[in-house]
């Protein structure tokens, strides 16, 4: 996919990249080598009106004294990212509402009653959220407290170093869904489905855009690392069931990120005047997220019959005592 | 473990090259002009633009990767400069408020941009607090002796040792003799997000240095400036609700540098007839000042003096109307 990759980490490189991302090398083809003796000079004229140029720091541009005329010598490039493969939907319409209805039927004995039959839908509304995935091999170095041969106090230090690699992990980019509505959708997703092109499936399908520049959706692709790395640790490294103060440095190898968009129905209802979102996977429709309301007076039904019965109870233990 | 890296040796580790002035041709009026030693371009004296001319590439001068280019121009530069000048405190030396800026040029600084693998064994104490409840005898208000409780907190010390890996980037340090590393360190940081391929256009009209500090040199400052970036991030790595101690050998493998000019306003401020003018630097990129202007200790002692003898003055006016 990538053409060239970083002689250091062998991370992929990226069109316009002057540097690689991870560890700052710079690529062979453009480092300058040292020229070998010949007298030639370079000086660079207007084309216009034939006069030597200089660069203006106001227009950040290379600029004729005499006539005005610009060049620029090179763009700066920080390019917003742009996604590059769709995931297709493969639950339709009538599927995204049957899920909702049967979910609106199994939440529990503390929904109102009436929930599944007084429901309306109001909008149901496909759209693709936005988001990397990214390989890498990283050799993690950390330090936490746990509860692991803890003495007097309930914390005891570690540390350790572990090689770790991540394959297709997802990171949300999106501004419409939440971190914990992607995160919960994100495992429905069958990333071997990606397309390169958009096929839409429905007239308003919304394409939800990458709104971040390179240089920050780096920031962000390192710190979905570091809780990734983080997460690993606490299942599997750090000894111990209880944690804290957790620090991850990772030595990162072969980062390669891709931008992706993912398929989802956002859906709304209304119940008793109150809109409610439901967000569904669009590839899977048992995964699900999303608000319901709870009927307050089943709630205080349980509580007063709680204390009843222990009122009850208490009687009883003072008459037969 | 500092094995010598292929690539790093080409850049680096030469020796900086003998860079004699040479007489060159200017390619606009053809006067002869004479670049500096040290420096990589010259402005024309003779023809009216401000052309410059760049020496001819010469075998072991490595020519420049990235250039920052200047977003500040002369005139945005001098009144930053300016009002800085006017909004130092009052101890400053008599007359540098007043003091003539010459000599404004805008020099593009050769630095040294460097990167490695740091690898550090560490060993620290780590503190773990934890509450005891402590039951202490005292005497109350009516003299009788009553049995009291309260919690403290208390810290066991714990011994860690472990690995630590990361790379470290984004690393600048001088390359030039004329302005040292704590200089440049005083008007950082620069923004690396802006760095621009080297191409000798981005030079055109400005004053570009060459690289006049030895390589070893420049990369020994640079690990210096590694290992104390390190020492800090170490110590935020510790767990714990405290820790000291921290002791760690750190070394680094894979390191690179990368040849880059920073854009520097340099301003002389000259405050005395018979003394030398004092340099004040400006990131041309942000404006961020870099400098100190003297302090007048004479100022500062006739400031205490003044006081002193202002309090006197009371106690004596206080004694007298009592």
């Amino acid at each position: 996919m990538n053409e060239a990759t970083c002689r250091r980490c062998e991370s992929p490189l990226e069109a316009g990249d002057l540097r690689c991302a991870v560890c700052g090398d710079v690529p062979e083809r453009l480092v300058t080598q040292v020229v070998s003796e010949g007298m030639e000079q370079t000086v660079l004229r207007c084309g216009q009106c034939g006069a030597a140029t200089r660069y203006d720091a106001r227009s950040e541009s290379v600029r004729c004294p005499f006539c005005s005329g610009e060049l620029k010598s090179e763009e700066l490039t920080d390019p917003v990212e742009q996604t590059e493969a769709y995931l297709p939907f493969t639950v339709d319409r009538e599927g995204a509402r049957a899920a909702l209805r049967s979910w609106l039927g199994n939440l529990g004995f503390f929904r109102p009653s009436d929930l599944k039959s007084a429901a309306r839908i109001e909008d149901l509304r496909p759209l693709w959220w936005a988001g990397w995935v990214f390989d890498a091999q990283a050799l993690v170095s950390w330090t936490a407290d746990s509860n692991a041969g803890a003495g007097s106090s309930a914390w005891a230090p570690h540390s350790g170093q572990t090689d770790m690699v991540f394959d297709d992990v997802l990171i949300s980019a999106s501004r419409g869904l939440t971190d914990k509505e992607a995160y919960t959708l994100s495992p429905s997703y069958s990333l071997t489905t990606a397309l390169p092109e958009l096929e839409a499936p429905s007239d308003d399908a919304t394409l939800e855009a990458f709104d971040v520049q390179r240089s920050q959706a780096r920031a962000r692709i390192t710190d979905g690392i570091r809780r990734a790395a983080a997460s690993r640790l606490q299942e599997n490294h750090i000894p111990g069931s209880r944690f804290r103060n957790i620090h991850v440095r990772a030595l990162l190898t072969g980062l390669d990120t891709r931008r992706m968009a993912f398929p989802a129905w956002v859906m709304a209802y209304r119940y008793e005047h109150k809109l409610f979102r439901v967000v569904i996977s669009g590839q899977d429709a048992r995964v699900m997220m999303g608000k319901a309301p709870i009927s307050w007076a089943k709630i205080l039904m349980v509580v007063a019959g709680v204390i009843i019965a222990g009122l009850a109870l208490g009687l009883l233990a003072v008459l037969f005592s | 473990m500092t094995v010598p890296d292929p690539r790093f040796a080409t850049a680096m580790t030469s020796p900086a090259p003998h860079s004699p002035a040479i007489e060159i041709s200017c390619t606009t009026c053809g006067a002869r002009v004479v670049v500096e030693e040290d420096l990589r371009t010259a402005e024309c004296p003779y023809c009216a633009s401000p052309h410059v001319v760049e020496r001819p590439p010469q075998a072991g001068r490595p020519d420049p990767v990235f250039v920052l280019a200047f977003t500040l121009d002369r005139d945005a530069a001098t009144s930053i400069v300016k009002s800085w000048i006017k909004n130092r405190g009052p101890f400053v030396r008599s007359g540098l408020k007043e003091g003539v800026l010459e000599r404004t040029r805008g020099v593009y600084l050769p630095s040294y941009l460097y990167g490695a693998r740091a690898h550090a064994n560490y060993t620290a104490k780590i503190g773990e607090n934890y509450t005891v409840t402590v039951t202490y005898t005292t005497t109350d208000s009516k003299g009788r002796s009553v049995t009291r409780t309260r919690t403290e907190t208390r810290t066991e010390w714990r011994d860690l040792a472990g690995r630590y890996e990361r790379y470290v980037t984004d690393t600048l340090v001088t390359a030039s003799k004329g302005i040292g590393n704590a200089e440049l360190e005083s008007v950082e940081p620069f923004d690396l997000r802006a760095l621009r391929r080297y191409s000798p256009d981005l030079l055109a009209g400005w004053i570009a240095e060459e690289p006049s500090l030895a390589g070893e040199e420049c990369r020994r400052t640079a690990q210096a400036e590694m290992r104390e970036d390190i020492g800090v991030d170490l110590a935020a790595f510790m767990p714990g609700d405290s820790s000291t101690n921290i002791r760690s050998d750190v070394t680094f493998s894979d390191e690179v540098s990368h040849l880059v000019l920073l854009p520097v306003w340099v301003f002389a401020l000259r405050f005395s007839a018979d003394k030398d003018p004092i340099r004040i630097l400006i990131n041309g990129q942000n404006g961020q000042v870099g400098g100190r202007l003297p302090t007048s200790w004479a100022k500062i002692g006739g400031a205490i003096l003044f006081s002193l003898l202002a309090l006197a003055a009371i106690f004596v006016a206080v004694g007298l109307f009592s």
